[in-house]
């Protein structure tokens, strides 16, 4: 096989692991406050994606479109902290992982009664025509992903450091107690972090739907490999989630190529269960030490 | 007696009573599916709820087992010409095995690292289902035929009746688990992980044989999916199904077998209740009735935030106006359920049969069967006589955390039989010996013998087979169980009959057994007239008996005491000395960590005094207290107070 | 709880108070990825019993009966099929079944239907698994199928549509393809139908790649990649919508040009609409094409299928016209039964006396006497009720012209 094809494959392949690799950082955002996750991203990303959609069939311009929809996603964020998230962190159970999964489920039908069972496309003025560069083909459309990806996790990092609030956020991640102490409130950051997480699910939707179209199960297989992607990468590690996003992204179109299409998502998921069984705090994660 | 039997037994069996009768007068088909997919459901989901409810993680893998159970038993029937009970026999086998394979690397996790490994792996066998072309025939599904049992062919009722004997069967088995030394198991592990391997049970291997176990009911219900709809598909076991499973669980009930029948039938009836208008909107409106009696009464009680009293009333009156405005529920299905477990969720967080039966308790009081009497001390804790040599042997033991260097080089021998104390000021890693002793932590460096032979390092149960038991200066009482029961958990050789006799109900008499042994414990520590009493409704005194008792019940080689007299008020601190002093009469070495410099004095034979991380002093009592290095090492720079006269704060975990 | 629970079997249980209509059931998945085909076939259906019951309904024995709707969203699961199938078959009152898509579906539900002999009209598809299942197999051992069927397939099946579509390769001369297909059970069953039908047209074609894809993939460049290395001429597929969308579309991205000739599937709005155009040119069978100009008749029903349900184009424009003229199907053999019996419907099904003039074409003695061993005795479609169809600027045109002409004169006729 030239090497041509196999640099191509792993491009296109690694340039869709960067979209698990956004959706994931959106989970590292509010782990990291929280240590709690919310189970039905996939939902957020996709019904921020129908109500951009909504916007541009509305006529707005996209370069509107875009803070529109972030917006949406935030607050679509602050309610899931709000009703799924907050009690069961004050009772200081695990019960945000099943009201996470219900809200997804109420938005997932929501969005099917409200826009529709069917995929539609998403119109972009951004070109899905290719380019070659270093004698691979790449859209315009991918390079747009990999832009707002990389633009977006830059900014969160430069807020999380050079803002006031940021270092909140940042002091409640690495000690919670402490930070009460030192009289941030955690509940705030939490909450911060969930609109956060929200606007980053929003703009995953709003970059990937006018490559894959929206549709009520568009996020189902991206939020799963966000999932391996997070924990592969440790929950609470930062920039690691890029480079196994894209690690990830290129493995699976490799295996598919070599071992068989329907083998694709295999090489993620044992890599997840083999990293969670040897490393459960992740390639980029800090081991913990247990107390008494 | 008769009450309790009449009461709890008899609604088990009206129950099923029921349900065997209900195909002699309904004959519609469809009522008769309905009600098998509820037989079916029900052991599926008894099995999840052994993870969800029992271990308390989130598994989101049960419909894959359902999933296995079902090919394997198509393909035993269809490839080996197994007849119905082995293809059910090999299919739950094979789900076990599996499960117990997940659940080796899966449960070193816990929350949500834990749900994503068992979401990847229902992924993971969906495709594995779907590529293995040859075997499943794939995504083209596969046509399972439905073998005659015993020379009858089973028809539709027949083969029901085969489904509910064995939900009656799992029931009974599961019912027989769960009052055994296992059911506690699961319940401590819950509450505390680290006490549970610290008395010797072994959370892990708890947790990979309830998983297991659970898988493999999942097994068993898909032999009888597959048998009952007689053709498979790789798709149908996916996320999708595994979250409706999860939350019927969470709606019946968790850690309920009532609760998990009522899951299943609320699974199974549900989408046939929707396409009912009429009978759908009633239920919403008797929902809404229900959250508004629970959200006032709970507000006015104060026993309810207002999110948790208000937002069901929202849900389900949201649930009800819907149903008035839309015109297709079906449609809307997802956002009904989503609505109606997130009320239940929200306000009734033991679910639906959590409700009912403590609702029922209270109107109903049974009274638990009597306990029996007490065996005799000796039995329990025999005295041992006066030992000549070490107990307990330390040497050159170090403990680094990065460059904190907790332990540096640290020689102790603990005589047997004696009291040996062990003093510091806060920092000079008292704690960090006796976590690494009790194999919380692994040493750097150094060996650690138990009466000449090594100790087993780096693993709390493997430390507490070996004859270690310990005390916690935060206690670590397993706070939803009775004291009895926290005793009984941690029990030295009385529980010896094997998992298949306990499902079978033969575990009863070492039970009484097991009873009698940790009353007598508790009467040796004065608390033998609190034994029914939740743990963590006793007084803080009274919890740190209850932890001795505990630790007493491994019969130890070596006890350590970590702060007993921590935060005890003076009357309590007395008790606990006498206590201590009967321990040792008994003839147990101890090691006491202790800041009551009177309580070490009265109690110890040797002290040794550590400051960062080394020995500083050695010898009696008295002379360590006179030793200069003790007084610099307590009253220097930042060591406020008398160590003669006052406690000092409490360490900080893990120093 | 048990009163209760008891009390819930009952009302479900018992069967809805007779009235004097004939009752008809609507199934399919009107929920989750083959939805449109559902909705489609579900809403022209509905079209053809409203345009009966206008008329004062069907005339049973002199007696003119309206048709009243069961409807039913199996969400194209087994599970929930078998459960609709099961629920069916115990109303004492119901005169047939039209509908399902998905095959697995079909496997699970309809053997209750064929246990207490309610007729079904499979519509708008289902594999060729759905009839295969009641034929004789071969073996070994050789089982026989059942002496009397009352399920019936109103679908091009995918024999057929794999036949024309190796037809077609082999006219545009092609001699290397590929064989795309999803990891669904329709993508699959199309897989072998496609190698089949190359094996019977005399192995004009290499199949030179074999790529497969799971529902909900968007990035396709690793099949595409592979296909145009081995140097395909044109991609033969078999899927469902949005995927084959993302094939087409990332086609233009590896700048790989070859035509698309697959399923009918490909004449779905969701392919045509999210591949834009980059989908043009694709080949696929057709058993309806939503064209004005060939006949009042079918101007009519394509109109009022755009008033009715608000849409200026039909989804699925041949599941509407299939679930339209089933329907009228239907209603042709309750009347020459002259009763809402199901066993009487389904006798006269297999001897319709009157031929049916539907929109799609004119049914004469579309269905005969069960025959277990040739299962196309319940096959309504014949290879000349089915056209090419190409993807032109967002809609499905005559690939042929010639095929217009044909069918213009039929419908003059």
């Amino acid at each position: 096989m030239p090497g041509s094809i196999i640099a191509q494959m792993a491009v296109s392949g690694a340039l869709m692991g960067l979209v698990y690799a956004l959706i994931a950082y959106g989970f590292q955002l509010t782990y990291a406050t929280s240590k709690s996750l919310n189970f039905g991203q996939g939902e957020l990303v996709m019904v921020s994606a129908f109500f951009s959609l909504t916007l541009i069939n509305l006529g707005l311009p996209y370069l509107l479109v875009i803070p529109g929809g972030l917006l949406f996603g935030a607050l679509l964020g602050l309610a899931v902290e709000r009703t799924g998230v907050r009690l069961a962190l004050e009772q200081k159970s695990e019960g945000w992982i099943l009201l996470t999964i219900i809200i997804g489920l109420f938005l997932f039908s929501f969005a099917e009664n409200i826009w529709g069972r069917d995929d539609r496309p998403f119109p972009t003025p951004i070109p899905s025509t290719p380019v070659h560069v270093l004698g691979v083909d790449v859209t315009w459309l991918e390079i747009s992903v990999l832009v707002g990806v990389l633009a977006v996790m830059g900014l969160i990092e430069l807020f999380k450091r050079r803002t006031l609030l940021g270092k909140a956020v940042e002091a409640v991640a690495a000690d919670r107690d402490a930070a009460e102490l030192m009289g941030i409130s955690a509940t705030r950051t939490v909450v911060l972090s969930y609109a956060l997480s929200g606007g980053v699910a929003a703009l995953a939707g709003i970059l990937v739907s006018p490559i894959t179209t929206v549709g009520p199960t568009m996020a189902a297989s991206f939020v799963l490999k966000a999932f391996s992607v997070a924990v592969v990468a440790g929950l609470e590690s930062g920039f690691g989630v890029v480079l196994i996003g894209l690690f990830l992204g290129a493995l699976e179109s490799l295996a598919s190529f070599y071992i068989g299409s329907g083998w694709r998502e295999a090489p993620g998921l044992l890599l997840l269960i083999l990293a969670l069984a040897v490393r459960p705090t992740g390639v980029f994660g800090k081991a913990v030490i247990r107390k008494v | 007696m008769l009450k309790r039997l009449l009461l709890v037994r008899g609604s088990e069996l009206a129950m099923f009573t029921l349900l065997a009768v209900l195909p002699l007068f309904v004959t519609s088909s469809y009522a008769l599916g309905l009600l098998t997919l509820l037989a079916i459901y029900g052991i599926l989901l008894i099995g999840l709820d052994v993870t969800v409810g029992y271990l308390g993680q989130v598994n989101l893998a049960q419909a894959a087992f359902l999933g296995l159970g079902g090919y394997a038993a198509g393909i035993g029937v269809i490839r080996l010409g197994l007849g119905v009970p082995m293809a059910i026999v090999l299919a739950t086998l094979v789900c076990t095995v599996i499960g117990a394979l997940l659940a080796l690397p899966a449960l070193r996790l816990e929350g949500p690292q834990f749900a994503l490994a068992t979401l990847s792996f229902t992924a993971l066998t969906t495709m594995v289902l779907n590529e293995w072309e040859h075997l499943t025939l794939g995504a083209q599904g596969l046509p399972v035929p439905r073998p005659p049992l015993l020379g009858f062919a089973l028809t539709s009722r027949e083969f029901y009746w085969l489904c509910m004997l064995l939900l009656a069967l799992v029931w009974m088995a599961m019912r027989n688990l769960l009052s055994s030394q296992w059911g506690r198991a699961f319940e401590a592990l819950r509450d505390s992980p680290i006490a549970t391997d610290a008395m010797g049970v072994g959370t892990y291997r708890h947790k990979v044989a309830g998983f297991a176990l659970g898988s493999g009911l999942g097994g068993l219900a898909g032999a009888l999916y597959a048998f009952n709809f007689q053709y498979l598909q790789p798709t149908v076991f996916v996320y999708e199904l595994t979250v409706i499973l999860l939350l019927g669980v969470v709606l019946g009930g968790r850690k309920s077998l009532w609760g998990a029948v009522v899951g299943a039938a609320l699974v199974a009836l549900l989408p046939n209740l929707l396409s009912n208008k009429f009978l759908f909107q009633a239920f919403s409106a008797a929902g809404l009735a229900v959250a508004l009696f629970a959200g006032i009464r709970g507000m006015t009680s104060r026993r309810l935030r207002a999110f948790q009293a208000f937002s069901p009333i929202v849900a389900t009156a949201t649930l009800l106006g819907g149903s008035l405005l839309v015109k297709n529920t079906e449609d809307w299905r997802k956002a009904i359920f989503a609505l109606m477990l997130f009320s239940v969720v929200v306000g009734l967080p033991e679910g639906l049969m959590g409700f009912a039966t403590s609702f029922l308790a209270r109107l109903f009081r049974v009274e638990p069967p009597p306990l029996p009497a007490p065996s005799s001390l000796d039995a329990v804790l025999p005295a041992r006589p006066a030992g000549t040599g070490d107990a307990l042997e330390i040497r050159d033991l170090k403990r680094w955390f990065g460059g904190v260097k907790a332990v540096d080089g640290l020689t102790i021998r603990v005589k047997a039989g004696s009291v040996h104390g062990l003093i510091g000021p806060n920092g000079s890693g008292k704690s960090t010996v006796v976590n690494v002793v009790s194999g919380l932590y692994t040493p750097t460096e150094g060996t650690m013998l138990l009466g000449g032979k090594a100790l087993p390092v780096g693993s709390l149960f493997a430390a507490a087979r070996a004859g270690v038991a310990r005390t916690f200066q935060n206690l670590q009482l397993f706070s939803g169980m009775t004291a009895l029961e926290n005793v009984m958990v941690a029990l030295r050789g009385v529980y010896r009959v094997p998992l298949p006799l306990v499902l079978l109900g033969f575990a009863r008499r070492e039970e009484r057994r097991a009873q009698a042994d940790a009353l007598a414990l508790l009467a040796f520590v004065g608390l033998g007239d609190q034994a029914r009493k939740p743990a963590k409704d006793l007084t803080y005194g009274a919890q740190r008996f209850l932890e001795i008792a505990r630790a007493l019940a491994r019969r130890p080689e070596v006890l350590i005491l970590d702060e007993p007299a921590a935060g005890l008020a003076h009357p309590d601190v007395v008790k606990q000395v006498e206590i201590i002093r009967k321990i040792h009469q008994r003839g147990i070495t101890i090691i006491l960590i202790e800041h009551h410099m009177d309580v070490v004095t009265e109690l110890c034979d040797v002290v040794t005094a550590l400051d960062g991380g080394k020995l500083i002093a050695e010898g009696t009592p008295a002379e360590v207290k006179r030793h200069p290095k003790v007084v610099e090492a307590y009253l220097g720079s930042d060591a406020p107070g008398d160590p003669d006269t006052h406690p000092l704060a409490p360490e900080p975990a893990g120093g | 709880m048990k009163a209760l629970l008891a009390a819930f079997l009952c009302v479900l249980a018992v069967p809805a108070l007779a009235a004097d209509t004939i009752k008809l059931a609507l199934t399919g998945p009107y929920s989750g990825g083959s939805a449109p085909m559902g909705t489609s076939t579900r809403d022209g259906s509905k079209l053809a019993i409203a345009e009966i019951n206008a008329a004062g309904g069907i005339d049973v024995g002199g007696k003119k009966m309206k048709i009243e709707i069961v409807e039913r969203d199996d969400e194209a699961k087994n599970e929930r099929g078998a459960l609709i199938a099961q629920e069916l078959a115990s109303m004492s009152d119901l005169s047939g079944v039209i509908g399902s898509v998905n095959t697995g579906v079909v496997m699970a539900g309809d053997k209750y239907l064929q246990e207490k002999g309610i007729g079904k009209i499979i519509c708008p598809a289902a594999g060729s698994a759905s009839m295969t299942q009641w034929a004789n197999k071969a073996g070994p051992p050789p089982v026989e199928g059942p002496k009397t069927l009352s399920i019936f397939r109103f679908a091009a099946h995918d024999g057929i549509q794999g036949a024309m579509v190796v037809e077609e390769a082999i006219r545009l001369g092609l001699k290397k393809v590929a064989i795309f297909f999803d990891s669904t059970n329709y993508g699959v069953s199309g897989r072998d139908d496609l190698q089949n039908q190359i094996k019977l047209q005399g192995n004009k074609l290499e199949v030179v790649a074999l790529e497969k894809w799971n529902i909900g993939d968007k990035d396709m460049t690793a099949q595409l990649l592979k296909a145009k290395a081995a140097g395909a001429q044109a991609i033969l597929i078999w899927g469902i919508g949005p995927e084959l969308a993302a094939i087409a579309n990332g086609k233009a991205k590896v700048g790989y040009n070859v035509p698309l000739i697959g399923g009918w599937t490909l004449s779905m709005s969701n392919y045509i609409d999210n591949a834009g155009a980059n989908g043009n040119g694709a080949l696929m069978p057709q058993t309806f094409i939503e064209e004005k100009g060939i006949s009042p008749k079918i101007d009519k029903f394509i109109s009022d299928y755009h008033a009715a349900y608000k849409v200026e184009r039909i989804p699925s424009p041949v599941s509407a016209a299939q679930g339209y003229d089933a329907v009228l199907i239907f209603a042709e053999a309750v009347k020459q039964a002259k009763s809402t019996d199901p066993k009487a419907i389904t006798a006269a099904l297999e001897d319709l006396k009157t031929p049916v003039k539907g929109i799609i074409a004119t049914w004469n003695k579309p269905y005969t006497k069960w025959d277990p061993s040739n299962f196309e005795t319940h096959e309504a479609f014949r290879r000349a009720q089915v056209v090419m169809g190409k993807v032109q600027d967002g809609r499905v045109v005559f690939a042929n012209p010639a095929d217009r002409d044909r069918l213009k004169a039929q419908a003059a006729k």
